[in-house]
């Protein structure tokens, strides 16, 4: 293995990662050279330490009351630091376009498997290191101050190896996601579901993660099944921390040289996947021949032209073969799932209205967020629709159904769900089907109206259908707009005599008036859009 | 028609009437002009070459041509129709490949192919045919059901040539056309345009940088500078316009250009 390439690699992978995030970036830009982490850990941990240090000298604090406080923490930095790269790593590679996920140049270059993957995970270890460096900085200063300045570098160093050890898991889940990724048929399908499954379950992690309830349990947890967990080979880096403030030293030393081990142990199997899965592009042939037909009868009855049932076909497609297109499809099921962690079920407090809100909220944000990634999402190949002889207003309608339709979905099962789950009643349920279906609407034109005007079309490693301030204004404003609609439609929902009627005419006054300014809106955002390609 | 220049206005214009008129067309972008003043038709039935080096305009006034983008000053007619004014009924007729084709990777081969025939309104029973012929001629049939994504540089591109060639254009706007094909599939494609212009009456506005095949094929040849066209004609009138009787396309390319004398480069670069 040669170390000078795996470093010139691993400088080039995290020059690729500070680089992506603008077009516009300029490579001479202190902020844009692959150093700018490597000094923002060094600038946090010693900032942690300075500031730790000055506050508990103005606080003067007994050091016997922040002992506790070290033991405690401490120990969980290495497992903290696997769980923050592993986490950061793979949200990145459920996301990240497959063109960005792939690395397929490092198969043609000179350069060893093992090289590639210890660049690849160094260059993730690195992306993700700058909290575990503020954390470890703020409690390096506690651990001296409360003279524990061994347990503090071995926490230290353990969490370094933590930090590579969750990048090597990182690189398994690339080269085995990048292999299936490239078949089609039943497989890609049944990968598709998986990583959906994957996503949410990461984005739960996070929840559990940052949720203080979760973690206080935890930490009691652990230490009711440290019999348990000590098997468990990413809880060894903790489990020698432990061993060292119980003073026992041996024992320390035991768990780390495990854990070292074990980071030897996840880079040679990394290393094999990546050898075995090397290939991001294999073809999957079949030889009966295609039946070529204009379809979308479904599409054509509801009105839509053959070319605008083709655009939103081809948009279904996307929306379940595109890895990147996941994050907005789980969406109505992660916000579900939340719904369910955080217990906001009528009996809770947060009440009947809440519950018919937050959902009528769910989905109908669904619908803006397709909505506003739809023209984006299109990339470079939009010059196909623009050589291609189609009115704006085609593309316009064409768009609208694209987001629409998968919201009204959404609308229908969550208004379901909400009402087998929460026991609100029939009415309850219809009457938020049918507002999450009007808010839906509304928002999606709100999106699409931003979208044809500040669309981003460039490739990037993490996709970004819109621009940034755009992206804001659009979620922002248009988050208001649902609540502009449903709130006055729940009050009704849940009124009863002349005033439900009332407050459901309010509704729908106040919802077609917004559907009708945006729908101008919206429409002649596309024209200007079909004036000339953006790029 | 008549205020173009008669080195670059089609001898054939004036009888049948041209299928492409460039007139004096300027873009900018920002404070680099790509394109300048530049003018020229193609008639039915003509394979025009659009030749420069890098950065001499040629994109540009392709993508121009289909609407993509606006210039400042001209005019752009399709069939007599106006690019600016009436767009979609000039791109009912234009069959366009562009220098990078970007397909949605991640539909199949067929679903894209079935996607471009709805576009331009193809009907079924008419595409199942086409299709087929093309796939079968440029080598694809039995890889139309796999993502294009794990299609080759060339198979992409072959799929982008079927689909600016599935609706019968009148027109053919071919950027580096020929980017990534394999000698047959080379050769088809090169036969296969000469056919549709000499019996079909295709026009077809050719762009490329290798010019043994421009030279092959090109009825005639617009020559294109820093945004501006430097010659125009036959091969044989532009080696006259260059003073070099006899010489390849190369050379009078190179001389036309300004860049004939290399020389001192190859020098360096052996250094």
């Amino acid at each position: 293995m040669d170390l000078h390439r795996v470093r010139r690699l691993a400088w080039v992978l995290v020059a690729s990662q500070v680089r992506s995030g603008s077009r516009t970036a300029n490579p001479k830009s202190p902020l844009n050279q692959p150093g700018i982490f490597l000094w923002g850990d060094l600038g946090l941990l010693f900032g942690g330490f300075l500031l730790g240090t000055l506050a508990l000298r103005a606080l003067s604090l007994p050091p016997g009351l922040l002992g506790p406080v070290v033991l405690a923490a401490v120990p969980f930095l290495p497992l903290l630091a696997v769980a923050t790269v592993l986490i950061g790593g793979v949200m990145f590679e459920l996301t990240a376009t497959a063109k960005f996920a792939g690395s397929d140049a490092a198969n043609w270059l000179p350069v060893h498997p093992e090289e590639y993957v210890l660049a690849s995970s160094l260059a993730v270890a690195l992306t993700y290191s700058l909290p575990i460096a503020l954390l470890l900085g703020a409690l390096a200063a506690v651990s001296v101050y409360v003279g524990a300045g061994a347990l503090i570098a071995l926490g230290g160093g353990l969490a370094g190896v933590g930090l590579l050890e969750g990048a090597f898991l990182v690189e398994m889940v690339r080269s085995t996601s990048q292999r299936a990724g490239s078949t089609s048929g039943t497989r890609g399908r049944v990968t598709l579901v998986l990583r959906a499954l994957a996503l949410v379950v990461m984005i739960i992690a996070l929840q559990l993660v940052f949720n203080p309830v979760f973690l206080f349990a935890s930490l009691q947890g652990l230490a009711v099944f440290g019999q348990v967990t000590a098997y468990l080979p990413p809880f060894w880096g903790t489990f020698a921390v432990l061993a060292w403030s119980a003073g026992n030293a041996s024992v320390a030393l035991g768990f780390a040289a495990a854990s070292v081990g074990f980071a030897g142990v996840l880079l040679y199997v990394a290393t094999r996947l990546r050898v075995r899965y090397w290939s991001v592009t294999a073809a999957e042939l079949r030889l009966e021949p295609h039946r070529y037909a204009a379809r979308h009868p479904v599409l054509r009855a509801l009105g839509l032209t053959p070319a605008e049932a083709a655009i939103v076909t081809k948009d279904f497609h996307g929306y379940v073969r595109r890895r990147e297109m996941l994050p907005l499809l789980v969406l109505p099921i992660v916000l579900l799932v939340i719904v369910f962690i955080e217990d906001r079920s009528p009996s809770s407090g947060f009440g009947t209205f809440g519950v018919v809100v937050f959902t009528a909220w769910a989905s109908s944000f669904f619908g803006l967020l397709l909505a506003t990634t739809s023209v984006g999402q299109e990339r470079k190949a939009i010059t196909v629709l623009f050589a291609a002889p189609i009115p704006a207003p085609s593309l316009f309608r064409a768009k609208l159904v694209a987001a629409v339709a998968p919201a009204w979905t959404a609308s229908v099962v969550i208004g379901v769900l909400v009402g087998l789950l929460f026991h609100v009643g029939v009415v309850v349920a219809v009457g938020l089907i049918l507002m999450s279906a009007l808010a839906g609407f509304v928002v999606a034109l709100w999106g699409l109206a931003f979208a044809a005007r500040y669309s981003d079309f460039q490739e990037r490693p993490r996709p970004q259908y819109l621009r940034p301030a755009p992206m804001m204004a659009a979620t922002g404003s248009g988050i208001l707009l649902v609540f502009i609609v449903v709130i006055p439609a729940t009050a009704a929902l849940l009124s009863t005599g002349p005033a439900a009627l009332e407050g459901a005419v309010f509704a729908a006054a106040v919802g077609l008036t917004i559907v009708a300014l945006a729908w101008g809106w919206a429409r002649r955002g596309f024209e200007g859009l079909f004036r000339e390609i953006p790029f | 028609m008549s205020s173009l220049p008669s080195a670059v206005r089609s001898p054939s214009t004036e009888a049948a009437g041209s299928l492409l008129d460039v007139e004096h067309i300027s873009k900018s972008y920002g404070a680099t002009r790509a394109v300048a003043d530049v003018s020229f038709s193609v008639a039915p039935g003509e394979i025009l070459g659009l030749l420069g080096p890098n950065g001499a305009g040629k994109s540009t006034t392709m993508k121009a041509i289909l609407g993509l983008l606006r210039p400042e000053v001209g005019s752009i007619r399709v069939l007599g129709h106006d690019v600016a004014r009436d767009g979609i009924a000039a791109k009912r007729e234009i069959g366009y490949v562009p220098e990078s084709p970007s397909l949605y990777e991640f539909l199949t081969g067929a679903e894209y192919l079935d996607f471009v025939s709805d576009l331009y309104g193809i009907d079924a029973a008419t595409r199942v045919g086409r299709i087929h012929q093309f796939l079968a001629g440029l080598e694809l049939a039995g890889h139309e059901d796999a993502l294009i994504s794990g299609y080759s540089q060339g198979m992409k591109q072959k799929v982008a040539l079927i689909s600016a060639l599935l609706h019968h254009p009148r027109l053919l706007v071919l950027d580096e056309p020929l980017n990534g094909l394999d000698p047959r599939a080379a050769r088809v494609v090169k036969d296969l345009l000469r056919n549709l212009a000499t019996s079909d009456g295709v026009g077809v506005l050719f762009s490329t940088h290798v010019l043994e095949i421009a030279e092959a094929i090109c009825d005639r040849i617009v020559i294109l500078s820093r945004g501006r066209v430097v010659a125009a004609g036959t091969v044989g009138a532009l080696r006259a316009q260059a003073g070099l009787a006899g010489s390849g396309l190369e050379e009078v390319f190179l001389a036309l250009t300004g860049t004939g004398d290399l020389t001192d480069v190859v020098r360096a670069l052996r250094r």
